[in-house]
């Protein structure tokens, strides 16, 4: 004996520890904790590109990374910065002004650029003879489309921008900045910025924009941004403050944490469920241990050797799956994903390792303290003591990340305020239909199961609790998704309007829309336009009074678009008042809660410097990136009908009336059109690629629910194997056990499916309003598939475990 | 010495009145009808709980003076036990599970001698098997050889044959007493075969918790 090294004795303690991960009872504790890792890796890594995808979309929309956006001109301080933090920057300056051709005129948005431009997205010309270019160069002039009829050229003629003479030298088919107010668009021209001296535009006094795009690594342009604040006149425009992509970008990265979020729930009861088990199975050999002498300490040792095996295989397995799993989930996102994959780095990983431990060290390690408490005698007599919860402080230490990640996200505490909920209702329904059921005749089966279930409630409920629970994350994560795109489709459908007709005149109204009538052309009400400004909120200063709550309101700072209408549109939903036709004025509710403003206030107005007030009759909510003719005031007939206005009308041109289009633009010279056909397939391929991304991640969370709970009801199987191998040894027929199983199973399907649909609907309503500010609504589809989602899952479960369970006693 | 437990709020009397010694390298059978308490004073004998009232006294140790810790290094040091349903390690081999209790005592891995107690119980080339592997005999083969594998002053054996057929009973038996004479333990043999424990030198019974006879 005293030639034997004792190091020996931990290899063979390590070798036991290593079978016990691969053929013991610790394999299950093992997958689960791998697939926490996989999943978090997976997800986060593609959460990674996806949202780098998303921003890179978001910036080509606006040319660059960064743009800074000026009525002045720009601080040469800002571009030397610039230059220090290695980023690259090119100038655009934006100017108003008359185009003339040899037979027309027309007022056209000219933007003067740097051959660098643009920085992201695509800038498509096309010149003499379909030769394609992507750059401005010195001396050329590019026209919008439109222009051609417009101004009744071709290329190669010349055209005077302001009073330079310029040759054109061909169309714009495709520019990455879009603008998505249509009174704000013209028909543009490009020009290189070396010529813009020659135009004469540019003089004290005019009205310029000047625009400095930037590129660069995210850190330099957070700095740019932070050591140059915005002054008046001025603004940074970056992909999170961009109009319609951003509120796209910022959803779905709500989503896609949720998804993780959900994800990670669910594995954890997985984990909590087989770790209760491992413990449980291992309390035998615990007392045989400490029946032959093993210390605390030894114990101690030897059961966190295992856990720190099991955690380093879990880790690195899990890594690796990760890995392969974020492959396998971009497969359908190829044709959307840039040929060249941004890397995610270290980041997912620490991510994934982080939440194992955090998750596993309570899961694993307070069955496991408990199990260091099994008394020697266990080996012997079964002792039925009550579970300790003295280790219960282990589960702190997720609590507090948990708070210290989440704590400020709205849309995670109502995922955990529905479990609360689910779990209230689950019990009460549970107790209600173990109630009802106990008291109708059954057979034996049935009766038996019954009893199964009352006599151990504790095991029952956390069995069917983790069933509902898991069945509602994963409803709620296919069922957000849907909402949200259905959202995005419902603002934007493939079939919104894609031109504006503006400045119609009163008398060619009629006529104009009896055109598009006539031409079967989908077209909004048609309205009238007055321009004017707010003056007085309750007789008081409108600017004053704005300055209580945001001392900026873009509305006050400059004219705005008025109409009256009989009713209102059907697509502004009334959030407070009622629509009166009679000395009334109907405002947007974004605009009212800026302004504090609300029903019953008077509102003073000048039109041409006339004066007038109106009763605010109703506050409502606009979309305004929904391609519908919308406005901040509508007044009701009566208050501005004699006032003069021009008239708007919006209307959907496909590839078939592009002929008709041009003939409208021949036939009302004086009538704008402002072509958005660009735009919206821009927004409508950006709402595919994002449909993509947020379906494959659903799926893949549903995928892992399904996993988890197949997981967890084989677990739970295998629980009974004892007591069912008693019954088939004392002679209980193989279709007695087995429909005794049926009804057990059955009974817990049919409870946890309700219980999940209530509690997803519940969870899904706070989340879809709250969370999403959109519509909720009522998921029939859901109350149906959910318990049958359960059943057929319990099914597989049980077909799958049955065979074994009922061997007999050999 | 006695031994009482709190059972649904009363006190419900397992041993009482019980006072014996046993000597060094004795053998000893505690017999009884089953729910006489026989196990329950295995537990006390060994250190694996302590008696409600008296003392036991295990190798010159008063047991109630010493904490869990130090009762299971008294038996790690001296105790070895066959119980009933051989509790060997599902995950561990022939071999290792008779190293186990030398590895816990830190005494490293000292499988030339396990392999030479796997031959004594007529188990050589079986060492790499898995419990699941073996028979029921076989197991407790193991369980012996387990048992003496740090060459304890004493080993208490609950039952060893219960789970077993009469033949192999009759040959772990014979094993269990030719083990104990070579090795010069002391047996502390719980069973109600008393055809079985007619072969201890000494013989306790007892009846509802009272020890009932000496012979």
């Amino acid at each position: 004996m005293k030639n034997i090294n004792p190091s020996t004795g931990y290899k063979m303690v390590f070798r036991w520890s290593w079978r016990e991960i691969w053929s013991g009872q610790l394999w299950p504790v093992t997958a689960a904790l791998t697939l926490i890792v996989a999943c978090v890796v997976a997800l986060s890594a593609l959460a990674v590109r996806v949202e780098k995808v998303m921003t890179d979309q978001g910036r080509s929309m606006m040319a660059a990374d960064l743009v800074f956006h000026s009525a002045n001109p720009v601080p040469q301080l800002l571009l030397s910065d610039a230059q220090d933090l290695e980023l690259s920057v090119s100038r655009q300056i934006r100017f108003q002004t008359m185009a003339f051709s040899d037979n027309n005129m027309q007022l056209v948005s000219a933007k003067a650029v740097q051959s660098s431009y643009p920085l992201r997205g695509d800038l498509v010309l096309t010149g003499a003879a379909g030769l394609q270019k992507s750059s401005v160069q010195p001396g050329e002039l590019w026209l919008a489309e439109r222009l051609f009829s417009l101004l009744d050229v071709k290329v190669g003629d010349i055209v005077a921008v302001g009073d330079a003479d310029l040759q054109v030298s061909g169309r714009i088919e495709a520019q990455p900045e879009l603008a998505y107010n249509p009174f704000r668009t013209m028909p543009s021209v490009f020009i290189h910025y070396s010529d813009l001296d020659k135009t004469g535009a540019v003089q004290l006094g005019s009205r310029v924009q000047y625009r400095i795009f930037f590129n660069g690594e995210n850190d330099a342009l957070t700095q740019l941004q932070q050591d140059h604040q915005a002054q008046t006149g001025d603004s940074w425009i970056s992909e999170k403050n961009q109009g319609r992509s951003a509120d796209l970008i910022i959803k779905a990265k709500q989503y896609l944490s949720l998804t993780i979020l959900m994800v990670i729930l669910m594995a954890s009861v997985t984990l909590v469920l087989t770790c209760r088990h491992y413990a449980a199975s291992r309390a035998e050999s615990v007392a045989m241990l400490k029946s032959m002498g093993a210390g605390r300490s030894w114990l101690r040792s030897w059961l966190f050797s295992q856990a720190a095996i099991m955690f380093l295989c879990s880790l690195f397995f899990g890594s690796l799956f990760g890995i392969a799993l974020e492959l396998l989930l971009r497969l359908p996102l190829q044709g959307i994903l840039p040929d060249v994959l941004p890397g995610y780095g270290w980041k997912p990983f620490a991510f994934g390792c982080s939440v194992s431990l955090l998750i596993g060290l309570p899961a694993l390690g307070i069955p496991l303290l408990r199990l260091l408490d099994t008394p020697a005698i266990a080996v012997l007599q079964k002792q039925a003591g009550k579970a300790s919860k003295k280790h219960w402080w282990l589960a702190s230490a997720p609590a507090a990340a948990f708070l210290l990640f989440y704590g400020g996200s709205a849309l995670v505490w109502m995922v955990c305020l529905g479990l609360i909920l689910l779990f209230l209702v689950l019990a009460g329904i549970s107790y209600a239909l173990l109630h009802l059921l106990s008291r109708g005749k059954w057979g034996a089966a049935m009766k038996l199961a019954l009893s199964r279930i009352k006599r151990s409630p504790q095991t029952s409920m956390m069995q069917l609790a983790a069933l509902s629970g898991s069945l509602m994350l994963l409803a709620v994560i296919w069922l957000v998704r849907a909402d949200l795109l259905g959202d995005w489709q419902q603002t934007l459908p493939p079939d919104a309007a894609n031109v504006f007709a503006i400045n119609i005149a009163p008398e060619e109204q009629q006529q104009y829309l009896q055109e598009l009538d006539n031409n079967s052309i989908e077209r909004s009400d048609a309205y009238p336009i007055i321009r004017g400004r707010l003056t007085h909120i309750n007789d008081l200063n409108a600017k004053d009074k704005a300055a209580e709550n945001d001392p900026d309101v873009h509305a006050l700072r400059r004219e705005i678009n008025f109409t009256w209408a009989e009713k209102l549109p059907v697509y502004n939903d009334i959030t407070a008042g009622k629509w009166t036709p009679k000395n009334s004025v109907s405002i947007e509710a974004t605009l009212a809660a800026d302004l504090g403003v609300s029903v019953g206030d008077k509102l003073s107005f000048s039109v041409n410097s006339q004066l007038f007030s109106a009763r605010v009759n109703s506050i409502r909510s606009v979309q305004w990136q929904s391609m519908k003719p919308n406005f901040y005031f509508i007044f009701s007939k009566d208050m501005i009908e004699q006032m003069p206005a021009t008239w708007l009308v919006s209307f959907r041109i496909d590839e078939k009336q592009i002929p008709v289009l041009n003939q409208l633009a021949r036939d009302y010279p004086t009538v704008t059109l402002l072509d958005f056909r660009t735009m919206g397939e821009k927004i409508q391929s950006m709402l595919v690629q994002i449909t993509w991304s947020l379906s494959v991640l659903g799926g893949l969370g549903v995928i892992s629910g399904i996993l988890l709970i197949f997981t967890l009801l084989r677990l739970s199987l295998k629980q009974r194997q004892n007591e069912i191998t008693l019954y088939r040894t004392l002679g209980a027929s193989r279709k007695s056990i087995s429909q005794t199983l049926w009804s057990e199973y059955g009974v817990m399907a049919a409870a946890a499916g309700a219980a999940a649909v209530a509690g997803a609907e519940a969870l899904l309503f706070s989340l879809v309003k709250w969370g999403f500010q959109l519509q909720p609504s009522i998921h029939i589809g859901m109350w149906f598939a959910l318990p049958a989602l359960a059943v057929v899952i319990v099914f597989i479960s049980l077909k799958s475990v049955i065979q074994q369970l009922l061997k007999p006693l050999k | 010495m006695a031994k009482s437990v709190l059972s649904n709020e009363t006190e419900l009397s397992i041993l009482e009145d019980i006072s014996f010694e046993i000597s060094s390298g004795e053998t000893i059978a505690i017999i009884g009808t089953s729910g006489a308490g026989k196990s329950t004073l295995m537990t006390l004998l060994a250190g694996l709980d302590i008696p409600s009232s008296g003392e036991i006294e295990l190798l010159g140790q008063p047991l109630s003076l010493l904490d869990e810790e130090q009762r299971a290094k008294i038996r790690s040091e001296s105790i070895g036990f066959v119980f009933q349903n051989f509790l060997l390690i599902p995950s561990l081999n022939a071999l290792e599970n008779v190293t186990l209790p030398a590895v816990l005592r830190g005494d490293g891995e000292d499988t030339a001698k396990a392999r030479r107690l796997l031959q004594s119980v007529g188990l050589s080339g079986r060492e790499t098997h898995l419990p699941a592997q073996l028979s029921g005999g076989e197991q407790q083969r193991v369980a012996l050889a387990r048992a003496f594998m740090t060459q304890p002053e004493i080993l208490f054996a609950d039952e060893p044959t219960g789970n077993l057929d009469q033949h192999t009973a009759e040959n772990i038996i014979d094993l269990l007493f030719a083990m104990n004479r070579d090795h010069g333990t002391t047996l502390v043999l719980i069973t109600h075969d008393t055809v079985l424990a007619g072969r201890c030198e000494r013989l306790l019974t007892i009846d509802a918790g009272r020890l009932v006879e000496q012979q």
